[in-house]
């Protein structure tokens, strides 16, 4: 299995456009933050006033909350609690143009993966059919399931590279452009009413895999796609198409209560943390539980089609 | 003496929708024989060889490969096969030795030096570490052996092997099977439309038509088997000799031209013609006996016809 693996990232690694979709992520997160760096302004606002603006702020409109749903309220108390708790200990916010506020903002270049990761993941298999090189693969003494397995992993790893890649990347150039003077700012978390203070560095690793649950979600959309059509530009095309119009689509149709069975309503999980749901019903373990059947659907349906069809033409 | 075959093939059928494109298949190949699998397009040859490699689903039938079954053993059936399916497609953007290492770790126990091994018997030690995408078909077929021979199978299956190969290219690949069919009792099945080729690379051959197995037979027998054969005699005077046959075996075919006398009977006549002449003093200076090619007894027994 091992070496299945080994191949694949053989057959990865070894073609120039992975390395070009490895070196655009790395461009992109160079352009953001040449424009942070332009856009950066010298002046120091007083945080201490702001901070207590906020909490009167919430505090009113918690006030007059009557009748306002239970996230809101929470996220309100939120605010006071952590405005509080940065005043008492002398920890201030994250300036725009500090290196973690760069680091939050190169979040975003997780879609940019999440496409890359999908042209991978449509090709690992249709680009065998297409090549021809399937006859000769599937002739040897690892079962179809292994081989299907194999590919699926390896983009996965692609994935986790790309991640990897972006996070080292965009600390690295947020610093150099920067600065790394904020480095050992704590991030605050508020949980049951309480104020913790953990490492900015993991609150950001945590950041990544919330936005990599869509990427997952997509990357084995693309991937049945691919077992299913042997077609790699079709599978690249629906998902990334489905992927950018998903979002829209449950909302467009969220006064409707079957919503939230739908794919795209669930791959948020950030609403969970701060933020609300789409529909209100929804819970995490909801979330969780469609995202599983989602993904278990997916790879039934890559592995059926994979294993039991006659490799013809 | 039974000797074990390699292969065995029972009532293999395929049949995809209504059409029935494998018909009730049954044949064996024994190790150190090359066997030859010929029809005309669209006969069924490479349907054949993908079920017998497991890419297609056999609809009813069986293929053993040295006892166990490419249907419920699959990988412990499918280690003993080197194939090639069609054209040997290769990763193009791979030096030809990432694409042997690529499916040398797909096995158990292929080693560097088998893998030098086998580049040095196809010959291509010169151009191994060059990306596959500038290699010649006839290259790529080389690499295409090359994959195939790696695991040292005990069945080779070869789809048009000398398909892009030039005149010395074919010879050597012609003689490479047959050593190795030879020397090391690997059996080789080869399908191909090129009959000479056919002819001279194969030990036994079976003609594919429609689905069916129509003939099986050794390539010797098959081109031999006609009990009458033409036979040429240089001879003079013609008169004499057109009558001297006569006399002797008068329900016979003769054609006379200008000092030829050719007819058509057994074989094992042809001495006792010829002696005949002598004792008539007929001058004879030289017999020929014109054996049916390959290609004539495969138009012969395929009708000729065009499957389409």
């Amino acid at each position: 299995m091992l070496h299945l693996i080994q191949n694949e990232n053989m057959k990865i690694y070894r073609r120039v456009g992975t390395w070009v979709m490895v070196g655009l992520v790395v461009a992109a997160v160079l352009v953001a933050a040449i424009f942070t760096n332009m856009n950066a302004s010298d002046e120091t606002t007083n945080w201490r006033t702001d901070s207590e603006n906020a909490i009167q702020q919430a505090e009113e409109t918690l006030n007059n909350s009557e009748g306002m749903p239970k996230a809101f309220k929470d996220s309100q108390e939120r605010s006071i609690a952590i405005n509080e708790y940065r005043l008492e200990n002398d920890i201030p916010p994250l300036e725009s143009d500090s290196i973690w506020s760069f680091m939050d903002s190169s979040t975003g270049v997780v879609s940019l993966i999440s496409i890359f990761t999908i042209i991978i993941g449509a090709g690992v298999i249709a680009s065998e059919y297409s090549w021809g090189t399937i006859k000769l693969l599937l002739i040897r003494p690892a079962s179809r399931t292994k081989i299907l397995a194999s590919k699926f992993i390896a983009t996965l790893l692609f994935a986790l590279f790309s991640l990897v890649i972006l996070y080292i990347s965009s600390f690295i150039i947020g610093g150099l452009f920067l600065g790394f003077n904020a480095v050992d700012q704590p991030y605050l978390t508020y949980s049951g009413g309480d104020v913790a203070e953990t490492s900015m560095a993991i609150h950001y690793i945590v950041e990544y895999a919330l936005a990599s649950v869509n990427l997952l979600m997509m990357v084995t959309f693309a991937f049945m796609l691919s077992s299913v059509f042997r077609s790699s530009s079709l599978a690249i095309g629906l998902a990334i198409f489905l992927m950018f119009t998903g979002s829209q689509l449950t909302y467009i149709l969220s006064q409707y209560d079957w919503v939230k069975y739908i794919l795209f309503a669930n791959t948020d999980l950030s609403v969970y943390f701060d933020g609300s749901p789409i529909i209100e019903s929804m819970t995490l373990g909801f979330s969780l539980m469609t995202l599983l059947v989602y993904f278990i659907v997916f790879l039934l349906l890559s592995w059926l089609l994979f294993t039991k069809r006659d490799v013809a033409a | 003496m039974a000797v074990k075959p390699v292969v065995q093939i029972r009532n293999l059928t395929k049949v995809i929708g209504k059409k029935t494109i494998i018909d009730q298949l049954s044949f064996d190949v024994y190790p150190g024989e090359v066997f030859g699998f010929l029809g005309p397009n669209g006969a069924g040859k490479t349907t054949t060889i993908r079920m017998m490699v497991g890419l297609m689903r056999m609809t009813e039938g069986e293929v053993l490969i040295d006892g166990n079954s490419i249907k419920t053993d699959y990988e412990n059936a499918i280690v003993k096969v080197g194939a090639i399916v069609e054209n040997p497609e290769m990763y193009k953007f791979l030096t030809g030795y990432q694409n042997l290492v690529h499916y040398a770790r797909m096995v158990k126990g292929v080693s560097k030096e088998r893998i030098q091994e086998v580049v040095q018997l196809v010959g291509l030690q010169g151009r191994i570490n060059e990306k596959v995408k500038g290699y010649s078909l006839g290259m790529r077929q080389r690499l295409g052996l090359a994959q195939a021979l790696l695991h040292r199978p005990k069945l080779l299956i070869l789809d048009e092997p000398t398909n892009g190969l030039d005149p010395a290219g074919i010879r050597e690949i012609r003689q490479y099977l047959r050593t190795l069919a030879r020397e090391e009792n690997v059996a080789v099945v080869v399908s191909s439309h090129l009959l000479s080729e056919i002819e001279l690379m194969c030990d036994r051959i079976g003609i594919i038509q429609a689905g069916k197995m129509i003939d099986v037979q050794r390539v010797n027998d098959f081109v031999q088997n006609e009990q009458a054969v033409m036979v040429s005699f240089e001879v003079d005077p013609v008169e004499h000799a057109v009558h001297a046959v006569k006399a002797n075996f008068p329900e016979c075919d003769i054609e006379q031209a200008d000092r030829k006398l050719t007819i058509k009977i057994e074989h094992e006549l042809i001495p006792e013609v010829t002696a005949i002449l002598v004792e008539k003093g007929v001058r004879v200076y030289g017999i020929q006996s014109s054996v049916k090619t390959l290609e004539d007894v495969f138009l012969e027994v395929t009708g000729g016809e065009q499957v389409v």
